[in-house]
């Protein structure tokens, strides 16, 4: 036994080591199913969607655009972002609950080191991998748009560079979003299936007939709903996607806009929020 | 130098040897802690003092309060009143601290199955921080895991699971270990191994804390004890005076065991008989051994019994432990 004495060697702050963030992103990229679903859900699915659209276009050029048509982006986009966004909460209810179903969180706790710094680490750790994995994806979104796109006629619609940058920040956005909802709800719960379904419902059911269907004495409410405050957010270039205006026009908004002020609080809201109440659960839960 | 006991407020020997006085002396130390569920006191105004470089038994029926005892020391959980330091320093106040320097098993040992041992260990050495990570190929080692370290925890027998909690409690060069059923799961080789492995730490001058159900065990393995039961310690003390003062036990061979149970129950001579498998053995309060000896000899002959023997033992930890508890119409 050695005779150095009982330094807290930084165990008692809250900001978590590199080392830690470490040995999460670890924990997490060894899980082989999830990684798996994740890499197809981002990265397999645009590539299969643009090599279809490819196929189509080199089989009929007079009947299919080509794969690299701005409708192709925009749809691409959105398929990405709702796929992305199942992904992004299995991920973060995974990082909130996998200390704690298989055992791991007592052996953390009784190394005294500050929970709070140990639900923190879960944060970079699991956004290093779904960031990443989701840029990979969008690059091959951007390389196609930019290379096998249509020729450009003057006054055609095209997806600039900046409207790509725009789109990739707004589809890496819901994912942080995505995924800290899906940490802080799984760390509430202490459990990783209810908090994926309760956000696939909030993300493919609710939040789309909130934004399309406008409640007269209820809008400051359907506006809290981040998925609302989002769709408001969405760059033009992802917008034209699924939900094209009458007259195959611009997507029109069927709530009335939103104050950016408005939109950036409900969204730091539910990421600060949620990242909070995870916080929380975690500082007090019994181990 | 004694300890007042919890219950009644009797005293009781403590430690053997040179007693601690001061109060960094002890590994652990708590006064009044309690922990409720609801209306039930899971631990009960308990006073503990374990003396460093100790090995010191934690007995209790099941549901006695000695895992969340650990828990509560241990800041898993919360203590709804009392005060408690390991190795001197206060919990929780300075949780961080006092934990710098504990290795703890609570429960079954649960690591994160897709994972190898080692690295289940690297994440655990990460949240340590210091120079944690160096002890990962010792504590290996230490705990015999080395050929098995790069395989995934998933494919690990309980037992090796048993091994990998100890390894991870050395990855903090421990002065205190607190281990909560330790022999769990564990074959007799295994059990034997574990043994030898915590007299190690304890010949080192580490104190181990050792909670478990298995008295035998404890017996060979500590050298000081506490009895809770019903969330409270009622006797703490170093084993041999604790099982002194319970008196001694004799072993009976005779023809009709049952009979000789019945023949000296009426009236009571013994504090505990238990039938075995050629006899029974009765438990005497404490008391002039050979003369009761020669009672019970006389009360089996006297009810047509022969006795074939007569063997006159120290009480045994289970014997004593049988004796105190209030599942076995002990004292509380």
């Amino acid at each position: 036994m050695t005779q150095h004495g009982l330094a807290v060697g930084g165990r008692g702050s809250w900001v978590p080591s590199w080392p830690l963030i470490g040995a999460k992103f670890l924990e997490l990229r060894k899980r082989r199913v999830l990684m798996t679903v994740a890499v197809a859900f981002t990265v397999a699915l645009p590539v299969l969607f643009y090599g279809v659209r490819l196929i189509y276009h080199l089989g009929d050029p007079a009947r299919y655009a080509p794969a690299g048509a701005p409708d192709a982006f925009a749809t691409a986009g959105t398929v990405m972002d709702e796929f992305g966004f199942i992904i992004a909460t299995a991920l973060g209810a995974t990082a909130g609950t996998a200390d704690l179903t298989d055992g791991m969180f007592r052996h953390l706790v009784i190394t005294g080191r500050s929970r709070l710094a140990l639900y923190l680490a879960r944060i970079p750790a699991g956004l290093s991998i779904l960031l990443s994995l989701a840029a990979a994806g969008f690059t091959v979104a951007c390389l196609v748009t930019a290379f096998l796109g249509s020729p450009h006629a003057a006054g055609a619609v095209t997806v600039s560079p900046g409207d790509m940058v725009s789109s990739g920040l707004w589809l890496e956005l819901d994912l942080v979003i995505g995924f800290t909802v899906g940490l802080g709800l799984g760390s509430l719960m202490g459990q990783r299936t209810v908090p994926v379904i309760l956000l696939i419902v909030l993300e493919i059911i609710i939040t789309p007939a909130l934004a399309d269907h406008p409640l007269p004495h209820f809008l400051n409410g359907e506006r809290l709903v981040v998925g609302v405050a989002m769709d408001q957010l969405k760059p033009a270039a992802l917008a034209g996607g699924t939900t094209i205006g009458p007259g195959g026009g611009p997507r029109v908004l069927h709530l009335p806009p939103m104050p950016t002020w408005a939109m950036i609080t409900v969204i730091a809201g539910w990421i600060i929020g949620w990242s909070a109440i995870g916080a929380w659960k975690m500082a007090t839960r019994d181990a | 130098m004694t300890t007042i006991s919890e219950h009644d407020g009797s005293t009781h020997p403590r430690a053997a040897g040179p007693a601690p006085r001061r109060a960094g002396d002890w590994a652990v130390e708590a006064h009044g802690l309690t922990k409720r569920f609801g209306t039930r006191a899971a631990v009960d105004h308990v006073d503990l003092l374990v003396p460093r470089g100790s090995a010191f038994g934690y007995l209790g029926p099941n549901g006695a309060g000695k895992t969340t005892l650990i828990r509560v020391l241990l800041g898993l959980t919360r203590a709804d009143s009392g005060t408690m330091a390991l190795l001197g320093v206060p919990v929780p106040a300075q949780r961080a601290r006092a934990l710098a320097r504990v290795g703890a098993i609570v429960d079954e040992p649960r690591f994160h199955g897709h994972l190898s041992g080692r690295e289940n260990l690297r994440i655990l050495a990460a949240a340590r921080g210091g120079d944690a990570g160096t002890q990962i190929g010792p504590a290996l080692d230490r705990t015999r895991l080395t050929q098995r370290a790069d395989d995934k925890v998933s494919a690990y027998s309980m037992g090796m699971r048993q091994r990998l909690g100890l390894a991870a409690c050395l990855l903090a060069d421990p002065q205190l270990l607190i281990l909560d059923e330790p022999m769990n799961g564990l074959d007799p080789a295994g059990m034997h191994e574990m043994r030898d492995m915590l007299r190690s730490l304890t010949d080192e001058g580490r104190t181990i804390v050792l909670s478990s159900h298995l008295l035998d065990e404890v017996e060979r393995t500590c050298d000081q004890v506490a009895i809770v039961d019903h969330g409270k310690v009622i006797r703490q003390g170093p084993i041999g005076e604790l099982t002194a003062g319970a008196g001694v036990a004799v072993e009976v061979q005779c023809s009709d065991p049952p009979a000789a149970a019945r023949a000296l129950g009426q009236p009571a001579i013994a504090s505990r008989i238990a039938l075995t498998r050629d006899g029974l053995t009765v438990t005497l309060t404490a008391g002039p051994g050979r003369e009761q000896a020669a009672n019970i000899n006389r009360r089996l002959v006297g009810a047509g019994i022969s006795v074939y023997g007569l063997r006159q033992t120290h009480a045994r930890l289970e014997d004593w432990f049988l004796s105190v508890t209030s599942r076995f119409g002990g004292e509380q």
